[in-house]
């Protein structure tokens, strides 16, 4: 039974993905009740099907939680922030990373959950979060560079009037990257823990590269907490971090492909 | 009973004849006055900047004269104010107040500052003008159910979104940079009309309007003295660039008076806190290239005008919506208002009807005294039956006709036909 609640989350998200996208087509805004209602409905089918997941390894399970973290961050970005559009990203980023995940196929690949400890569990589930919110924090500098570019350019159209407040995505990014990085932090140091407990094996190039982009990551942090830097310039920071992650991740992939793992 | 409307607005009348027809709060009352004595049964006063409209109830042949004359006294030069006017009656009335309360008939399509006008002249009819005045529980109601017409449309509908005039685009600009405008501080400069327009339009959102320089001190200070800011002269001003979250300009230069360099030197001291500068003046106040300044946005009237424009290209896409939200709500009031009025006149009608039977059952006994008391009792009870049969249908026919808001036409007729003439209204 961990197909049909993921199956549900999915049809629920590409619900909310189109509704999040419809007043870019022209067409009317959704009620804010179905706006918030849909993505929740989804999210709680979701939780549903992972929570029913005999094994958080491999890719699939990993793409599934980092979808369910994404849509709940959006809903909370929504409900904390007014930031509807935020959906506009998170809603087809989350349908596509669980449609691939069930693509791949959510069967286990390793040992059931529960055997391998709590620790591997929270080590997983904190490093997803951790990038959930790095996510969240690229695609709000992502709004907010359009947004900008739109005010300077005096374009009215579709962004202006539906995006929100350049404030209020600085403010998202910010707190989604303070947030962050300490997750992934603590996601990193669960993972150490867990490998000297014998419970995982890493590669040394992982350990170089992972190192690599906690500093990329932490400069990112820095900036923004320490020289205070705002507005356009940490919204380039944050989506050149958060880039480099991603670089990072498909070069270990590419170097040590499978769907075994996730990393 | 009938529900009028005599009036003019924009559309009738050009604004040096309509500012002639507005009426002071403190006036409306003996305007009313005037009407009801005229033979108003009940009246409310719209006065705005864009319309004067006397609603009315049980508005006989006098009433309208008195209106025109009310109006034309204020309008001087012996002409006639119905030149400008316009009446409605009925259906049309409450169509009307309704396309009104909706913003439909505003001069903005969709403002939503008429409905606080619509509610303000039922309330100071219902206060002001004392007893005799007492508008009823069909003005009552046309007056509520306006404001529930006005409230739907505005949230089942797209047509009071955006901002749809200069000084309210000014508003939508700014609250797309700021999270909220509510403590955020503004300079003016200059003592334009469309500064002080848009500075009250930003205070009312919550924006503090702390500093107004101008050229010259005294006008500054007294336009200062009115918001509650500090007055500064023009070359006092671009330090304060540096606090400043927006900055309204409409000076009335004949070239730039805001230079790069003015603003360039204070962004540097804003830590990077975006500046909204909003330029209102014709020709332009701001240097554009200022608009390059990392974290400046700079918008002139143009520019308010095409935010502007475009919200008014989406409000007309949602005209037709809202003209069915007020043709539903004007049937339904019509089904009720059908209901109120066909009640006493089917009362009136059988006992009209009763009467008749009576007369001629009692002549035609009389001709026949020889029966006994068990066929007269028959006889009697024959023409009741009769009546009813006749009754029956009509009486059926009217119900449902005035639920189906269809009454109030038939009732005319039958008043007419049978010389119907009391009335027993509510």
């Amino acid at each position: 039974m961990v197909l049909v609640p993921h199956v549900l989350a999915l049809g629920l998200y590409a619900l909310a993905a189109a509704l999040a996208l419809t007043p870019f087509a022209g067409l009317r805004p959704a009620p804010r009740v179905l706006a918030l209602g849909v993505p929740l409905l989804g999210i709680g089918a979701h939780v549903i099907g992972v929570a029913r997941l005999t094994s958080f390894l491999g890719v699939a399970p990993t793409l599934s939680m980092l979808a369910l973290f994404l849509m709940a961050l959006q809903a909370a970005s929504d409900g904390l922030f007014r930031a509807s559009a935020v959906a506009v990203f998170t809603g087809p980023l989350a349908t596509g990373l669980l449609g691939l995940a069930l693509l791949i196929g959510l069967a286990p690949e390793g040992p059931p959950a529960a055997a391998r400890g709590a620790w591997s569990i929270l080590h997983i589930t904190v490093s997803v979060l951790g990038l959930a919110m790095l996510a969240l924090a690229f695609i709000a500098a992502a709004l907010y560079l359009l947004q900008f570019r739109e005010l300077k350019a005096k374009r009215f159209g579709a962004v202006f009037r539906l995006f929100p407040p350049l404030e209020r995505l600085d403010q998202l990014n910010h707190l989604s990257l303070v947030l962050g990085f300490p997750t992934v932090t603590l996601g990193v140091l669960l993972g150490f823990g867990v490998r000297y407990a014998g419970g995982a094996s890493v590669d040394a190039a992982q350990v170089v590269w992972g190192m690599l982009t906690w500093v990329v990551l932490g400069w990112a942090v820095g900036v923004r907490v320490v020289r205070h830097w705002a507005g356009r310039r940490a919204a380039f920071a944050s989506i050149a971090s958060f880039t480099a992650v991603l670089l990072v991740y498909v070069a270990l992939k590419l170097a040590a492909p499978g769907t075994q793992r996730f990393l | 009973m009938s529900i009028t409307v005599l009036g003019v607005n924009h559309r009738t009348a050009p604004l040096e004849v309509r500012e002639r027809f507005a009426h002071e709060r403190r006036d409306v009352p003996a305007s009313l006055e005037r009407v009801l004595a005229a033979g108003a049964r009940g009246g409310v006063l719209l006065s705005t900047c864009n319309r004067t409209e006397f609603y009315l109830a049980e508005a006989d042949v006098a009433v309208p004269e008195a209106v025109w004359a009310i109006l034309s006294e204020r309008l001087g030069g012996g002409r006639s104010a119905s030149e400008y006017g316009y009446t409605r009656r009925d259906r049309d009335a409450v169509r009307h107040l309704y396309r009104v309360s909706a913003g439909l008939d505003a001069m903005i399509l969709g403002e939503s500052q008429i409905q606080g006008q619509v509610r303000d002249a039922w309330e100071t009819s219902k206060a002001q003008a004392g007893p005799k005045a007492q508008a009823g529980p069909v003005l009552h109601r046309l007056f509520q159910s306006a404001l529930l017409v006005g409230a739907r449309v505005r949230s089942e509908t797209g047509l009071a979104t955006g901002a749809a005039s200069a000084p309210s685009a000014a508003v939508a600009v700014a609250a797309r940079i700021f999270t909220r405008l509510a403590g955020r501080s503004a300079l003016i400069l200059g003592a334009g009309d469309m500064a002080e327009l848009a500075a009250t339009c930003l205070a009312s959102e919550g924006v503090r309007v702390t500093l107004v320089a101008n050229r010259t001190y005294e006008r500054a200070r007294a336009i200062a003295e009115q918001m509650g800011a500090r007055a500064l002269t023009l070359d006092e001003a671009w330090e304060h660039f540096a606090d400043a979250d927006i900055v309204l300009s409409s000076t009335a230069a004949p070239h730039a008076v805001v230079t790069w360099d003015h603003v360039a030197s204070a962004i540097a001291r804003r830590g990077g806190r975006p500046l909204c500068i909003l330029d209102l003046g014709m020709p332009r106040d701001v240097e554009p290239a200022v608009a390059q300044l990392e974290n400046v946005f700079l918008y002139d009237i143009d520019d308010l005008q095409a935010v502007a424009a475009q919200a008014a290209v989406e409000r007309r896409r949602d005209i037709p919506a809202a003209e069915r939200i007020v043709s539903e709500e004007v049937e339904r009031f019509w089904a009720w208002y059908g209901g109120l009025v066909v009640v006493p006149v089917l009362k009136e009608f059988r006992e009209r009807l009763d009467q008749v039977r009576a007369t001629e059952l009692e002549r035609a006994l009389r001709r026949l005294a020889h029966l006994s008391p068990e066929d007269r009792g028959e006889i009697e009870h024959f023409s009741q039956t009769l009546l009813n049969k006749f009754l029956h249908q009509p009486t059926l026919a009217l119900k449902e006709a005035a639920q189906a808001g269809r009454g109030y036409g038939l009732l005319e007729a039958l008043k007419r036909l049978f010389g119907l003439e009391r009335r027993d209204d509510p």
